[in-house]
């Protein structure tokens, strides 16, 4: 299976919908892949989300004694931990404890148990080493995975965007960088059937929980398009579909809004194209 | 309060159940005791076991709590999905799923909470409910049956007699139009 397909069974794994061997198969690719575990967290929000769709009109309470007995298997948990943590401490502070004298042995069986021991270690640090170059092997190959997937991605990215700009009938729009951010700078090409492709440069880092969003002014009103983020130098790029009516004469946007997106504009402009 | 002032005073409760603090998970609880009974009743179809796994899902959260990371997932996915997988367990576990065909009572009306009245759950409820309403059936029932039935797609397939194919775009289709259709008031449902 290729990234693509596990990519298309995080929704149903979301809603503990596969079955048990294709569980096993997504959560090894998991390990390796930051970009699927993101978006499974995403489409678990989405499917926690249908928790509400199972209240009652008016919700049942449980019964009062739930919280207590809670609370009170908690506490009982406590006691118990505390209990077994004061018990070891009296058996090793005991004045009554007698160690037993060892048993002399002869000094050939001493050498013997030394040796045997040396082995021993020797293996066991052999081990360890193996075991570890082994982990450190599988990790950087997963990294280089990583990189090799990152790389696939922007030439697909980098295909799409020579085919828009090279379609007769494309439009290109600047964006400009408003006061609070004058450096940055975005381009977006889209051709007559509204299939866009958004280049920015020189936004900051956006915060935990934010992104970037495009939006679509047309009449005075801002219509959403989708969320982006930008890498380590600040650029950014973005796949969109612009609705029919902002083709014509609309106003392009990029505000600050919560990763999400949202359906109005709530944070503030970064960019925008001359009217 | 808002909902990322809300979200994070559950990672602050959360982080303070890690250090062993009872009065946190007592607070936890009465935030999120009605949708996650709500949840239990409604996969396990009784009262009495929903309380049940109630309880070993509170006890879960506090031996599990040290585990949680605020960096992979929000609290509520975190709590209803731990919640739901307990639930989906007991159900198999009582061999239980014909049980759900029959229209068993859930008639406590005197039981009810008086909460409904802070207006918060069932704001929410509305917003899914409503996004639901706009997909189509055959979608939604999709989501239904994987969602509270803890159906794989391969007995959603047979269950409908439908071939699995068609069940696999359907249940993707109605995710991706549902996390359209949540969009920004996902952050609300928390």
């Amino acid at each position: 299976m290729v990234h693509e397909d596990y990519i298309g069974m995080l929704a149903a794994q979301a809603l503990g919908a596969l079955e048990v061997a294709e569980v096993r198969d997504l959560e090894t690719h998991l390990q390796s892949c930051s970009e699927c575990r993101s978006e499974l967290s995403s489409w678990e929000d989405t499917a926690a989300s249908l928790a509400f769709a199972g209240l009652e009109e008016k919700p049942l309470e449980p019964s009062p004694a739930v919280r207590a007995h809670i609370l009170e298997a908690v506490r009982a948990e406590r006691r118990s931990q505390a209990a077994k943590k004061t018990d070891d401490a009296q058996r090793q502070q005991s004045s009554n404890f007698v160690p037993l004298q060892p048993r002399v042995r002869p000094a050939t069986y001493t050498w013997g148990a030394i040796a045997a021991g040396l082995i021993m270690l020797g293996l066991l640090a052999s081990l360890f080493v193996l075991w570890n170059q082994n982990r450190e092997a599988r990790q950087e190959l997963a990294r280089l995975s990583e990189q090799v997937r990152d790389a696939q991605q922007q030439l697909i990215q980098q295909r799409e965007a020579i085919e828009i700009v090279s379609t007769p009938g494309t439009k290109m729009m600047e964006l400009a960088g408003t006061k609070l951010m004058p450096q940055a700078h975005a381009m977006l090409a889209y051709d007559k059937n509204g299939r866009a492709i958004l280049m920015a440069k020189g936004l900051p880092p956006a915060p935990a929980g934010k992104a970037y969003q495009l939006w679509f002014i047309a009449g005075g009103q801002p219509m959403p398009g989708k969320v982006f983020t930008t890498d380590a130098s600040g650029s950014g790029s973005l796949k969109d579909q612009i609705p029919p009516e902002a083709r014509n004469s609309a106003v392009f946007a990029i505000t600050l809004e919560p990763e999400s997106g949202m359906k109005s504009p709530t944070g503030e402009m970064y960019l925008i194209s001359a009217s | 309060m808002q909902p990322e002032q809300a979200q994070a005073a559950d990672v602050e409760l959360i982080h303070a159940i890690a250090l062993g603090d009872e009065a946190a998970l007592g607070a936890l609880y009465d935030r999120y005791r009605l949708i996650l009974f709500g949840l239990l009743t409604r996969i396990l179809n009784s009262r009495e076991e929903a309380e049940d796994v109630l309880q070993e899902v509170m006890l879960q959260v506090w031996r599990r709590a040290a585990d949680f990371d605020e960096q992979r997932g929000r609290p509520f996915t975190w709590l209803v999905t731990l919640t739901r997988s307990r639930a989906i367990d007991r159900l198999r576990a009582l061999g239980a799923r014909q049980r759900l065909a029959e229209s068993a009572s859930r008639n406590a009306p005197e039981e009810a909470s008086d909460a409904v009245k802070d207006t918060l759950h069932s704001e929410q409820r509305e917003i899914v409910k409503r996004a639901l309403a706009e997909l189509p059936e055959e979608q939604t029932r999709i989501l239904i049956l994987a969602y509270f039935e803890g159906l794989t797609q391969s007995e959603i397939a047979k269950k409908l007699a439908t071939p699995l194919g068609t069940v696999k775009t359907r249940m993707r289709s109605g995710m991706i139009r549902l996390r359209e259709l949540l969009g920004g008031e996902l952050k609300s449902v928390n």
